[in-house]
């Protein structure tokens, strides 16, 4: 199961990156996405290492998925909020509680 | 010997997809290359015989979450995106060296531990004589995890609730307000100090 483990922490390196290299609000959440991704195939690795026959890790990334979809529709509309107040989606124009 | 070398396909390619998705420029290349990462992260499942979690992985990520993506962008002004889509200066360099410090660490860690696994006598027919992935997984869904199945249909109803509030186009605090009390003057009242 090791190697699904590193796959699963290059992915969250990956998702790390672009959550913390790009600046637009969109691109965040998609590397959102992948973090989130690949704690659900974490789960699934360890799911498999441990409990094979109750799947329990499994459930849980079902869970984790469902999570994923709410933050997704939530972090959406926040973005719209975002563009109709701001004119963009740049988060480094979003900075009202800076100043 | 097969199951390897499918593993070591899949996951270049889930983490080539995944690099394309934070360098593209352009943002609809980037959610394709997003849907790719997906499809080959769910082969990675199949390969753990997570197949239930394979297909929901295709069905939910890579079809509703991306349809969500894709209509906001539709939604926002494409143009912009492309000005819009320079990195962060110097922070970009700072996280160049912390995200592979990151990753260091992890594989460090995941290699170095050595697994005392119970699992390791359970094959793919241990699992198909209790009926198949499925049947165990639905077992196990809506006995002991009923409860944390139950709390994860309260936070997508929470999740579309405040989607909805935050969408709107009228401003979210008056119209609780105005709903809330009926009374049209003070959430114009709020409408108006906030801009």
């Amino acid at each position: 199961m090791t190697p699904v483990l590193v796959l699963s922490a290059v992915l969250f390196a990956t998702g790390m990156f672009g959550v913390l290299t790009r600046r637009n609000a969109i691109t965040l959440l998609v590397s959102v996405e992948i973090m989130m991704n690949a704690g659900n195939l974490n789960l699934v690795a360890f799911s498999r290492l441990y409990q094979p026959e109750l799947m329990t890790g499994q459930v849980f990334a079902i869970m984790g998925i469902g999570i994923a979809a709410s933050e997704a529709a939530v972090g959406l509309a926040l973005i719209l909020t975002i563009y109709r107040r701001y004119g963009s989606t740049d988060v480094d124009r979003v900075r009202l509680l800076r100043e | 010997m097969a199951e390897k070398i499918l593993f070591i396909i899949f996951a270049s390619l889930a983490v080539l997809g995944a690099l394309g998705v934070i360098t593209r420029t352009n943002i609809v290349h980037g959610l394709l290359l997003l849907v790719f990462t997906f499809v080959n992260v769910a082969a990675v499942f199949l390969l753990t015989q997570a197949y239930f979690l394979a297909v929901i992985q295709v069905l939910v990520y890579a079809g509703a979450i991306l349809v969500l993506f894709a209509f906001v962008v539709m939604f926002l002004n494409l143009k912009e995106f492309h000005q819009l889509e320079q990195l962060h200066g110097t922070q970009k360099w700072a996280v160049l060296v912390l995200a592979p410090i990151l990753l260091a660490e992890i594989v460090v860690v995941v290699a170095g531990a050595t697994w005392t696994s119970v699992g390791a006598g359970i094959t793919p027919d241990a699992i198909a004589a209790q009926g198949g992935n499925v049947r165990v997984l639905g077992i196990t869904l809506f006995n002991e995890m009923l409860l944390p199945f139950e709390m994860a249909s309260l936070i997508l109803l929470v999740g579309m609730v405040g989607a909805i509030v935050l969408a709107k186009k009228e401003d979210g605090a008056s119209m609780a307000l105005r709903d809330w009390t009926g009374d049209e003057e003070a959430a114009q009242a709020v409408v108006e100090q906030e801009v």
